[in-house]
């Protein structure tokens, strides 16, 4: 019953010349099936943006990754598009752009005339997804006069607006407010319960993956775990299993649950 | 108007002021537009696709390029009889848009992924470098000094009917071929790696729109020389006036770009008449200052 939306054998990437020179992903291999949500985990550098990037068709890899049995570096780049949408961490931005604007280019695929102008259909999906992450108010506000995490909103609502069944996340609550944090949770767990129509009229579960800083976030979001240590996988699985107190000690070098517990006990009231 | 509308002239108007407007001054007029369109529209796409808004028309070596192939020209003093007074426009033309391809071959060498910095840091790199060699060779040749340097300070002055007509077609294939990228402009504007995600084939994008840019730039440099400050702070007026938009930007920043270069070049011509200021020291000192008004201005929102 489970469908396979995504395989990974041998798979390998990085910055060099070539993706198997000083690789950052060292041949890892591991399948996700359709509507599933996976948390990423590891400490900084070990190459959890570089996984992402490879699975976005950002960089090049060796191996093989394959989107529902296609290669993804045999993808034409609008056909990748409407499978897989990333929201990766902000970069400046330069000209003023309304925040409707801005997410009206997440409609970009969809459009197939020359001139570029967008149909019905695509206003009802950028209205949508301006709605869904709070931003209706600033829809007409130029994007140069946002916060931080109003901006990063604006980033999520243009990744929404691809419509697309796998969402890669690369660590989704930067910037955010706690407030807002609770919100993108709420909105993602939703979110990850839904279909999306493909072109082609398919309904396809919709599948998260997601980079998280914070492990009480990935669990919170996530029903399975990747750890990544130093480019390899220290274990795939269910939550709980994955995050075993000795897995997290393996991976981040420092007893996690000890940690955690006394971080818990600021919060308890004097007995 | 008698020559469009047939209306009769009024007898105080003679033979000669209908020559002077028609022969000299519209030809010179409509070249100031065409060649300020040209390259506002190449700023604008400059700065979008590297996502740098002080990047200007010139920043692929154009410039630098154009001015050593004009003074090859002027210092070996060929003149070809079958292009005639087309041989300096010509050779600019085409050693800016090599200066170009090198520029754009060893980003690619050195960069698969033809990041903005090192497209910029090559495009700056090719033009010290090509600088250089044209202050050695202008050094040699000091006979030529001059002359070299009036056609690099960039005037408008005997432009004819025919060098309107090349430029136009120039300027509507580049402003056309622009405009089926508006969209990736856009989105490029936001990065390069968002942009992939989202579809846009960046590479490709990329190339064309820095060949338009340059082929526009160079189209304008061989007509008039290096005129600075249009390309660079046309197209933030317009964008703050229209919005971000590319769809906006570019026809805005033509007109917008055409209209400052005809007016820049009236008040050259007139400001010490007789007597004729070189028109990129007008566009330097009105656009100078209103650049950094505009800029800073954005800044503080």
């Amino acid at each position: 019953m489970e469908q396979k939306i995504l395989e990974c054998s041998e798979l390998s990437c990085g910055y060099g010349r070539r993706p198997s020179d000083n690789s950052i992903i060292k041949k890892i291999g591991f399948d996700i099936n359709e509507g599933e949500s996976i948390a990423i985990l590891g400490p900084n550098g070990c190459g959890k943006t570089t996984l992402l990037r490879a699975l976005g068709g950002i960089i090049p890899y060796e191996g093989s990754a394959c989107i529902e049995g296609r290669e993804i570096r045999d993808m034409k780049r609008k056909e990748l598009a409407s499978y897989v949408s990333s929201m990766t961490q902000l970069s400046g931005v330069y000209f003023s752009y309304t925040v409707k604007e801005t997410v009206m280019q997440g409609r970009y695929l969809y459009c197939k005339n020359i001139f570029g102008t967008y149909d019905k259909r695509d206003i009802e999906v950028v209205d949508e997804c301006l709605a869904s992450t709070g931003l209706e108010k600033l829809a007409d506000k130029q994007i140069g006069e946002l916060s931080g995490g109003q901006l990063q909103r604006v980033f999520l609502a243009r990744t929404l607006a691809q419509e697309t069944p796998i969402l890669l996340l690369d660590e989704p609550t930067n910037h955010l407010d706690l407030k807002y944090q609770a919100e993108l949770l709420d909105f993602l767990n939703v979110w990850k319960e839904k279909e999306t129509q493909m072109s082609d009229g398919r309904r396809v579960r919709n599948t998260l993956i997601g980079v998280y800083h914070d492990i009480n976030m990935a669990l919170m979001v996530a029903e399975k775990i990747l750890l990544i240590k130093d480019g390899e996988i220290l274990c795939f699985g269910d939550k709980k299993e994955a995050l075993s107190g000795e897995n997290l000690k393996t991976l981040y070098g420092l007893d996690v649950e000890y940690y955690m517990s006394e971080r818990a006990k600021l919060w308890r009231k004097e007995e | 108007m008698n020559k469009i509308f047939s209306v009769p002239l009024p007898e105080s108007v003679t033979p000669t002021n209908v020559s002077i407007f028609w022969d000299i001054r519209m030809p010179r007029a409509l070249t100031a537009f065409l060649v300020g369109a040209a390259l506002s529209v190449s700023g604008a796409i400059m700065q979008a696709l590297l996502q740098n808004p002080l990047a200007s028309s010139y920043t692929m070596g154009v410039s630098a390029g154009a001015s050593l192939g004009a003074a090859f020209v002027i210092i070996t003093g060929v003149t070809g009889t079958i292009f005639g007074m087309f041989l300096l426009p010509v050779c600019g033309f085409a050693s800016g848009l090599l200066t170009v391809l090198l520029v754009l071959a060893f980003s690619l060498k050195i960069d698969r992924n033809m990041h903005n910095h090192t497209i910029i840091l090559f495009g700056m790199v090719f033009s010290l470098f090509v600088n250089a060699i044209l202050t050695l060779v202008s050094t040699l040749n000091g006979e030529h000094m001059q002359r070299l340097v009036l056609w690099q300070l960039g005037t408008f002055s005997g432009r004819r009917w025919i060098h309107v007509l090349i430029l136009l077609i120039c300027l509507v294939l580049g402003t056309i071929g622009t405009a089926l990228y508006h969209r990736e402009l856009d989105i490029m504007s936001f990065g390069q790696e968002q942009a992939m995600s989202m579809g846009v084939d960046v590479g490709k994008s990329k190339i064309m729109l820095l060949l338009l840019s340059s082929f526009l730039t160079g189209a304008a440099v061989c007509f008039s020389g290096i005129i600075g400050f249009v390309d660079l702070t046309v197209p933030h007026i317009a964008r703050r006036i229209f919005g971000a938009k590319h769809a906006l930007v570019i026809p805005m920043s033509l007109l917008l770009g055409g209209a400052f270069m005809a007016l820049s070049d009236m008040v050259a011509r007139t400001l010490l008449a007789p007597r004729e200021i070189p028109v990129g020291a007008v566009t330097a000192f009105v656009g100078a200052p209103f650049f950094v008004w505009v800029y800073f201005h954005d800044r503080k929102q």
